[in-house]
């Protein structure tokens, strides 16, 4: 499947804004089921734009603006072509999840980070929806996959970035990348590496549930979750969408959580506050494909990312941050000294 | 006139000054030679000068209301007390510590060069486990990718050095994040060279005040390629507030360059510059003494207010240094020190002269049975933490303390580490109007540059108080000047590299173990308690 893939987001501030560093992870890459083929990022006011790679093997485009400026647009335009992806056919035993190079090389995944902590009740669903398949990796990390479709409803708006999985869950409401920050941390909590990734999907529907015209669907950013299968490699899954991640959904990278793929993350120093409104536009290049094949255009809500806010914001002036606070940091610098002041 | 060392006790402990047979080492003869020359009057009054001066300069320190070194409301201002009595190393003896402590660094800076811009062969190799590093949280994949020009990442290291019963040095801790405690070396040089003149009369002291111009020169040394010969170097200071405001003055000062603090700099198309009453001026080397985290809150913290937004990203195209690199927390794990012998041997082809701490790994299910059976004789640490926080020290801990213990490390094995007891070296103080002993460890100074070189000094940590065998400065702990000597022209030097790795070399008579007699075991653990902070 070919895509082109329009990533816009527009910041207006409601008073001029003196400085902004922005870092955007916005890039499909390119793996064994899909290549990138074209990219290119533009940003209003003109910004010089350093790219690179960072340690989860994402694009990064890095870039400031330094002169007072009412809003900031940023667009990156990719052309990308999918496959579908295969699943797992063998069955695998989940003791081989426990063997030491397995863990050794995937020992990230299994962490927790703030997005991925389970709770008790979380571990506790995850264990009793693993014992429900039996000793098999794929079964076990698809029976956690429609657990989660299963147990929450779609909801925008309903939770912050910061939220736990355990109040997601209880919640029982939330957007995709609860739904794969929940799927991550029931995985982990049993032992299966797994890792949220960030994307794009092409849907027959566009965010407000208006069909795709001409091919084309503006939507916003996606999330979902990837397992990792010994001896096979990693699983994708989109438990927002009740379906594995296939040739509809473009990959921008995958990191431990959130925070390590954020689309676009920065601060800007001035008094305002600012919108943000960001879209994707994603329109299919060869039509004809779409239609053939065993594979079906998601229907489903289309996940997406509330936006790529709540951007880390410093303002000076305005009591952001207060002096006690910086006082408070000043203090906490680890100088790992002779007074007894390291931490 | 009195003779100081005369009736001055060993107690069974090794002795820096004194040899087991109670007789004088070599080269404390001339300190104590000028010591019978001044009566305690002399003495008192060279305190009082000194109290005076520390004062006059400002050179404090901030006690925190708690042990754990936790910023408590209301730090109080101190000074750190300098005992009189002067630590001397002589230069065989520094000699052996220098090589070791430049193999030691030259290694941490490959491992860390290895780990975040090298592809990890360490780990290819099957040397360190890759889930240790990654797991560590010190590991900081911010850093990958970002150049360090020389690979000289740890551009100040702090390496906690202490002496055993035997009179062995052996690394107690490697501090490769923002070591401080270098201005104290220089200050203490200078105030004894002001109320003591007299006991460098005879002896060849290397200076220690050249300590600016040589971390200039190592931070002129790794400016990125673009910024040619002479490199603009600031020190990046998180604030007054600080507990070590004192020493960023100080640095910044002794070379000669700007003292900044995060909104003094801005980024511009990647590129740091510092606002300046002329405008703005490209800065190329940054000698940070702020936290990762708070480096740049694009990238790190959202909510630092000390950082630089954009920094990481400079660092990144290679347009500024960040001095000491990021990331270098992971090499301060207490789990990942237990292989830098091995990564000596692996990177250097080397054995370590300096050995470590005996250490147990606790997530092996053999050394942790071992450690379990002897928790009571053991210190258990956290290998996060710095500062003594969360240390378990077997012989001092109560049942509950020890139960509770074994339940964490059940629980986390990775988490922790166990170490052997090390019974710290004493060395003479003044206290009152006589010598007694105290408690000592020892933080050299080690600077990466064009290469890797060693101040000859460091900041001799000592337990002062009576009673308390605990080096820190907020409780009660204090400093000691601290002489390297200079090499006799007239003796030929002959450090034979294939002697014993951790053995002193030198004019030292080793004592023997410690017997049923000697210290409390007790004693010993707050003496290990204390000299980790």
């Amino acid at each position: 499947m070919r895509f082109d893939v329009r990533y816009r987001t527009v910041f207006a501030y409601d008073a001029p804004v003196s400085e902004s560093q922005n870092e955007l992870r916005a890039c499909p890459t390119t793996n064994d089921h899909q290549r990138l083929l074209d990219y290119r990022v533009t940003v209003q006011p003109n910004a010089r734009v350093f790219s690179s790679i960072d340690a989860w093997g994402t694009r990064v485009d890095a870039f400031g603006i330094r002169r007072p400026h009412e809003t900031m647009t940023v667009v990156a335009e990719a052309a990308v072509e999918t496959r579908p992806n295969p699943m797992p056919a063998a069955v695998l035993r989940t003791e081989s999840l426990r063997r030491e190079d397995f863990v050794d090389a995937h020992i990230e995944y299994l962490q927790r980070d703030r997005h991925t902590d389970p709770g008790e009740h979380v571990t506790r669903v995850a264990r009793e929806q693993v014992a429900l398949v039996g000793p098999d990796v794929v079964g076990a990390v698809l029976s956690i996959h429609r657990y989660v479709g299963s147990s929450l409803r779609y909801v925008p708006g309903v939770t912050d970035v910061g939220v736990s999985v355990d109040d997601v869950f209880a919640g029982g409401e939330g957007v995709c990348q609860d739904y794969a920050h929940l799927a991550v941390a029931m995985c982990r909590s049993v032992g299966i590496p797994a890792r949220y990734v960030s994307g794009y999907l092409f849907t027959d529907h566009d965010a407000v549930g208006a069909p795709a015209e001409a091919d084309s669907v503006v939507v916003q950013t996606h999330a979902w979750f990837e397992a990792a299968i010994p001896g096979w490699g990693w699983l994708g899954l989109d438990p927002t969408n009740g379906q594995a991640a296939g040739e509809y959904h473009v990959k921008i990278g995958h990191g431990r959580s959130y925070d390590d793929v954020q689309p676009l993350r920065g601060v800007y120093l001035g008094p305002g506050a600012s919108i943000v409104s960001p879209e994707v536009e994603i329109r299919r290049v060869q039509p004809a494909d779409l239609w053939r094949g065993a594979s079906q255009v998601p229907s489903a809500p289309v996940g997406s990312v509330p936006a790529d806010l709540p951007l880390g914001v410093r303002r000076h002036g305005g009591g952001h941050p207060s002096g006690s606070s910086i006082r408070q940091q000043q203090l906490q610098q680890q100088q790992s000294g002779p007074s007894g002041s390291g931490r | 006139m009195p003779g100081w060392f005369e009736g001055y006790e060993l107690e069974g402990w090794f002795d820096e000054a004194v040899t087991a047979d109670g007789g004088l080492r070599d080269h404390y003869r001339s300190v104590a030679d000028a010591l019978d020359e001044l009566d305690l009057e002399a003495l008192a009054r060279a305190e009082r000068r000194r109290d005076a001066a520390f004062r006059t300069q400002g050179i404090t320190f901030t006690v925190y209301g708690d042990d754990d070194g936790t910023p408590a409301a209301g730090g109080i201002e101190r000074t750190f007390p300098m005992d009189l009595i002067p630590r001397v190393i002589p230069a065989d003896e520094w000699s052996f510590l220098e090589s070791g402590l430049v193999q030691r660094v030259t290694a941490l800076n490959r491992f860390l060069d290895d780990l975040y811009v090298g592809g990890m062969q360490i780990v290819k190799d099957g040397v360190v486990p890759r889930w240790l590093l990654i797991s560590s949280d010190g590991f900081t994949p911010e850093a990958f990718g970002v150049p360090v020009p020389l690979g000289a990442r740890c551009l100040v290291a702090g390496i906690d050095v202490v002496r055993d019963e035997h009179g062995s040095y052996r690394v107690l801790e490697d501090n490769l994040r923002c070591p401080s405690g270098i201005s104290y070396v220089v200050e203490n040089r200078a105030a004894l060279t002001r109320v003591l003149p007299q006991l460098f009369a005879s002896e060849r002291v290397q200076p220690v005040d050249q300590y600016g111009s040589m971390l200039l020169h190592a931070l002129q040394r790794v400016g990125p390629p673009a910024a040619g010969d002479s490199p603009t170097v600031v020190v990046l200071t998180p604030g007054i507030h600080n507990s070590a405001y004192f020493e960023h003055v100080f640095l910044a000062s002794q070379m000669g360059v700007e003292l900044v603090e995060g909104r003094d700099l801005v980024v511009e198309d990647h590129v740091v510059h510092m606002r300046t009453t002329q405008g703005l001026r490209r800065v190329d080397v940054i000698y940070r003494r702020i936290d990762d985290d708070y480096l740049d809150p694009v990238v790190f913290r959202p909510d630092s207010a000390l950082g630089v937004p954009g920094l990481m990203a400079a660092a990144r195209a290679g347009n500024v240094t960040i001095a000491n690199a990021v990331g270098n927390g992971v090499a301060d794990d207490k789990a990942v020190y237990a292989y830098v012998p091995e990564m000596i041997r692996y990177y250097l082809g080397e054995e370590p002269i300096l050995g470590n701490v005996p250490t147990y790994l606790l997530w092996d299910p053999e050394q942790r049975e071992l450690v379990l059976d002897r928790l009571d004789q053991l210190v258990v640490k956290p290998v996060a933490e710095a500062g003594g926080y969360g240390l378990v020290i077997g012989p001092h801990a109560t049942d509950a303390e020890l139960a509770e213990v074994r339940q964490q490390i059940q629980d986390d094995p990775r988490n922790y580490i166990a170490q052997e007891l090390v019974a710290l070296s004493r060395h003479p103080c003044l206290v009152e109007d006589h010598l007694e002993g105290r408690h000592v460890d020892f933080r050299p100074f080690v600077l990466s540059g064009q290469q890797v070189e060693v101040v000859p000094g460091g900041l001799t940590r000592v337990a002062l108080r009576r009673g308390s065998l605990v080096v820190n400065s907020s409780q009660g702990g204090g400093s000691k000047d601290t002489w390297v000597l200079a090499p006799d022209p007239a003796v030929e030097q002959d450090l034979d590299a294939e002697s014993e790795p951790t053995v002193v070399v030198t004019s030292g008579v080793r004592t023997p173990g410690l017997d049923a007699d000697g210290p409390d075991p007790a004693e010993v653990a707050d003496a290990v308690l204390g000299s980790t902070s």
